[in-house]
């Protein structure tokens, strides 16, 4: 009996470390894929923050008004954000292909429910992004005509905007992901249908007077503004 | 095209009316009977000329496509169509459209003047069609710019930015450099409207804008007319930050378009003013400067980060400054003025933010400035205020250096 132990054994042993040995290859390739590909990503986002600074694209970002992309990008410099995004997209190419040295069916079945979902990772980040400008787009239009209008609160009403618009983009955004599913669908018809209703109840009933003070004060102006003899034309 | 205004039967009388001397339109539409009263007004003007020259009167047509039977043939009448919106009130779109249609119109009949009323048409005298026509007619001017007798508190937009920056900028001294009531000859004319079509792909807006730097680029003559006290007619800016970005925007553009020539223009001089200068309408009262002072501290509060991407460090601080002051101390020092105006123009330029964006934001410096001199001429009868305005100009001739070196390098700084 204890022959057969032993011969199972053995076997087992034999059949583990033939496995071992096949995968062995695959993955010093996978680490070398990996290593190779860390050296080109540093390589190519060197090169490029090179032609980028050169371009001086970070002053050019500011100038097309896209000021969002200094804030999100890191030590607020998009020529940094770009150059760090090709170099993971290169070490992303890299695993790839180390994984496919490992296993081929399963590089098939990831690369293709990668590329499925890409397009809308491209899609949630463009409204992201579009989400953002219009949110500060908006939120200054709103500061400056509130103040302006000599509203108090302008500062309070811009923000709240924004903040709207960029609830909008995120629950848009994360739609296309497929992020959260109905949860998500739920928690933003709440969150705006309440925003809606508080609004209501407080020019309807709490801030009745505050606001009506406030349209007063500016029935007021608009009324001494005729009486002024001021004219600027 | 800038004749689209003119329905087709008038065009035909255009064509008849080949040769005249002369067009006066008539941008405000005035009530029933305008027509008539306008033509009697131009009819009486040109009778003082020694030998009447041949006119063109375009008017308003209201919409009715009508033409007057020409009586006189010294004298035809020509109706021409505002905006399609056709409001009492003028909109800014359809006042600059007028422009152009009238301006078209004289280059298409071949005048050798054309004469722009914009004012109400209740203060318009023979005497005014006399002082804007004559120059141009008779004295080789090409540019008749109106003088008019204002008091303190009126046409605070030209005084504290348009008249000031066209000083400094072209170097002649001009009341009203944007008219709106105004004499071109023929020469200046076609400068304008060549100008302006070649400038169409850059919004160029409103073609009276251009009128002083077309002038000044051409080496035309210019001078001014003494035109009394002015009605305006109804307008319908929606509000005064509206009111702000529709005349400020021509005129920031205009800039653009003629840096080279600015650039190299020192100091200013001033240009002979024709007919008899009178005394000022007394303003109806006192201004208060505590709202507009407080419309500027609300602005100083809450659009400091707008205004950091347009003004450099030492102006906002000076902003901040300025908006701790009670109202006794509340004086904006005309360097400040002079250099933010410049700063926005140039942002205007760059397109640092949204150029709508930035136009209304200035509302709140201006209301400050206003309060400024509100609360210094409260007391100051029209020698101090002409003296204080002088001043200005003065200021901003001293401050365009600061301008053309920002201009030329806009990147050495940036807020």
């Amino acid at each position: 009996m204890w022959e057969q132990v032993q011969q199972a054994l053995s076997q087992s042993t034999t059949r583990v470390v033939s496995q071992v040995a096949s995968l062995l290859p695959g993955i010093v390739a996978l680490l070398l894929a990996l290593l190779i590909s860390i050296v080109v990503a540093l390589a190519v986002s060197g090169v490029l923050r090179r032609l980028l600074t050169g371009v001086q694209f970070d002053e050019r970002v500011s100038r097309w008004g896209l000021q969002s992309l200094h804030e999100w990008s890191p030590r607020k410099s998009p020529t940094l954000l770009v150059a760090r995004l090709v170099a993971w997209t290169v070490i992303l190419i890299g695993f790839a292909i180390g994984i496919a040295a490992l296993d081929l069916s399963l590089t098939s079945a990831l690369v293709l429910r990668f590329f499925e979902y890409l397009p809308h990772v491209l899609a949630s980040i463009v409204v992201l992004v579009v989400g953002n400008a219009v949110a500060r787009f908006m939120s200054r239009s709103v500061l400056i005509d509130a103040v302006n209008m000599n509203l108090q609160y302008a500062r309070l009403l811009s923000t709240g905007v924004r903040w709207m618009v960029m609830v909008l983009a995120v629950t848009m955004a994360l739609e296309h992901l497929a992020i959260g599913g109905g949860i998500i669908r739920l928690a933003f018809g709440i969150l705006f249908g309440g925003i809606v209703l508080a609004l209501a109840l407080a020019v309807g009933l709490g801030s009745k007077e505050l606001v009506s003070r406030s349209l007063e004060r500016e029935a007021n102006r608009v009324a001494e503004e005729s009486e002024e003899p001021v004219r600027h034309l | 095209m800038e004749l689209d205004a003119i329905p087709q039967p008038a065009l035909e009388q255009i064509q008849r009316v080949q040769g005249a001397d002369l067009v006066v339109g008539i941008i405000h539409p005035g009530g029933n009977g305008s027509r008539a009263n306008a033509a009697a007004v131009v009819r009486e003007a040109l009778q003082t000329f020694p030998q009447p020259p041949r006119a063109v009167l375009v008017i308003d047509d209201h919409g009715t496509g009508e033409i007057d039977t020409i009586e006189d043939p010294s004298l035809a009448v020509l109706p021409y169509r505002l905006s399609a919106a056709a409001s009492p009130a003028l909109t800014p779109q359809s006042f600059f459209d007028a422009y152009q249609t009238i301006f078209g119109l004289g280059r298409k009949i071949g005048v050798r003047a054309c004469t722009v009323i914009a004012s109400e048409l209740q203060c318009v005298t023979p005497a005014w069609i006399d002082r804007l026509a004559r120059p141009p007619l008779e004295m080789q001017f090409d540019l008749v710019a109106p003088r008019y007798a204002r008091h303190k508190w009126e046409g605070l937009i030209n005084r504290s930015i348009l008249a000031p920056l066209s000083r400094a900028l072209y170097g002649k001294r001009i009341q009203n450099p944007l008219g709106p009531d105004l004499s071109v000859s023929v020469r200046l004319l076609q400068s304008i409207l060549d100008d302006h079509s070649a400038a169409r792909g850059m919004n160029a807006g409103m073609p009276v804008a251009a009128v002083i730097s077309t002038a000044v680029r051409a080496n035309l003559q210019i001078c001014e007319a003494e035109m009394g006290a002015r009605m305006q007619p109804p307008a319908d800016w929606m509000n005064l930050s509206s009111l702000l970005a529709q005349m400020l925007s021509p005129t920031f553009l205009d800039m653009e378009r003629n840096a080279a020539l600015w650039q190299r223009v020192r100091g200013s001089q001033p240009v002979p003013a024709f007919g008899r200068m009178e005394p000022a309408p007394e303003e109806s009262g006192p201004v208060d400067a505590g709202r507009l002072i407080d419309s500027f501290q609300l602005g100083a509060k809450n659009l400091q980060d707008v205004w950091g991407l347009v003004l450099p460090p030492t102006s906002l601080l000076e902003i901040r400054k300025l908006a701790r002051q009670t109202a006794a101390q509340f004086r904006m020092p005309d360097e400040l003025w002079v250099s933010t105006v410049y700063d926005f123009a140039l942002a205007h330029r760059v397109r640092t933010i949204n150029r709508e964006h930035l136009l209304r934001s200035f509302t709140p410096l201006y209301l400050g400035w206003i309060a400024s001199y509100a609360l210094e001429m409260e007391r100051g009868g029209p020698f101090e205020v002409d003296a204080r305005l002088d001043r200005l100009a003065r200021a901003y001739e001293a401050g365009k250096p600061y301008l053309v070196s920002r201009w030329r390098w806009p990147d050495r700084f940036n807020p």
